[in-house]
């Protein structure tokens, strides 16, 4: 699934709002104007909106339904797709380990908020890289601390 | 009065036809298509491209129709929190009924027919409607 598109210079809140809302969806960038996504019923209506949002802006916007014309360039979308979505999950699994040793409370506060990132990586993710487990684990981890002090507290408690 | 949808309700379109049928218009009848050409010529479109009850300046289509009828009740501008992280998953709103929500409607749309969705999740909206205004009443979580 494609979306060509194009925005006017100014303004540019339109502009960064386009492509905070890309960036959402991890399309992976063409080039200039041309964002690609894994075609099923979701990715596309993503995209509809988004083109709209484009005409709206006084901009042009078109979908298509594209297929790589060689395996060698698909598998250079999918791994490039996936590896934008690795560096997320290494940015989170360090950030698991970083809050590991915080204080009780800013750890169940980051805790909640990895958690929170996680899913969004998550619906992002669509050619899952080894990556992926090794957040998972990071974040299995440091729920695991958590809980320990958790109990820990409440033992101690009245 | 007669109401058109794309086919394949998700969190959005079965938000809206709940809204329609409990708050604008009680014998509405919903109609399913793939294209918007398809929409009948008596019938209002909603939450499809190009039409009036769609998405508008980052609003969802539910947002869209209670700002075009006036519907001003602050229980369901709690709900459209809701049905627009759950549909645009923008982190406008602060809504953690959302995700689940999200995971129900499309889990409903593998299971049956659009009609089967709009009758399991309407129910389920009215229950939401119900949680929040009793929580708006008393300023805090409702028992």
């Amino acid at each position: 699934m494609l979306l060509s598109y194009r925005l006017p210079r100014e303004p540019s809140g339109p502009r960064t709002t386009l492509w905070r809302r890309l960036k959402r969806l991890g399309v992976a960038q063409l080039s200039d104007g041309l964002v690609a996504l894994p075609a099923d019923s979701r990715t596309r209506e993503a995209l509809e909106w988004l083109a709209d949002d484009v005409l709206a802006a006084d901009g042009t916007a078109g979908l298509w339904v594209a297929r790589p014309a060689t395996v060698a360039q698909e598998r250079e979308l999918a791994t490039g797709m996936a590896a934008a979505r690795a560096a997320e999950y290494r940015d989170l699994a360090g950030a698991c380990r970083a809050a590991a040793g915080t204080d009780p409370t800013d750890r169940t506060r980051t805790l909640r908020r990895l958690r929170g990132e996680w899913r969004a990586i998550n619906r992002r993710d669509f050619f899952p890289p080894p990556e992926r487990e090794v957040a998972a684990a990071a974040l299995r981890q440091l729920a695991a601390v958590a809980a320990v002090e958790t109990v820990a507290v409440s033992e101690v408690a009245p | 009065m007669r109401w058109a949808t794309r086919a394949g309700v998700h969190i959005d379109r079965a938000a809206c036809a709940w809204l329609i049928r409990r708050f604008l218009d009680p014998d509405a009848e919903f109609v399913f298509v793939t294209d918007r050409n398809e929409v009948p010529a008596d019938a209002t479109p909603f939450d499809m491209r190009g039409v009036e009850l769609g998405h508008h300046g980052g609003d969802c289509s539910f947002e869209t129709i209670l700002r075009r009828y006036e519907l001003t009740d602050p229980v369901l501008w709690r709900l459209a929190e809701i049905v627009h992280e759950a549909d645009l998953d923008d982190a406008r709103f602060d809504a953690p009924e959302a995700p689940g929500l999200d995971v129900v409607l499309r889990g409903l749309s593998m299971t049956g027919d659009d009609a089967h969705t709009l009758a399991v999740s309407g129910p389920v909206f009215d229950g939401l409607y119900e949680f929040h205004r009793r929580r708006l009443l008393l300023g805090r979580e409702p028992a």
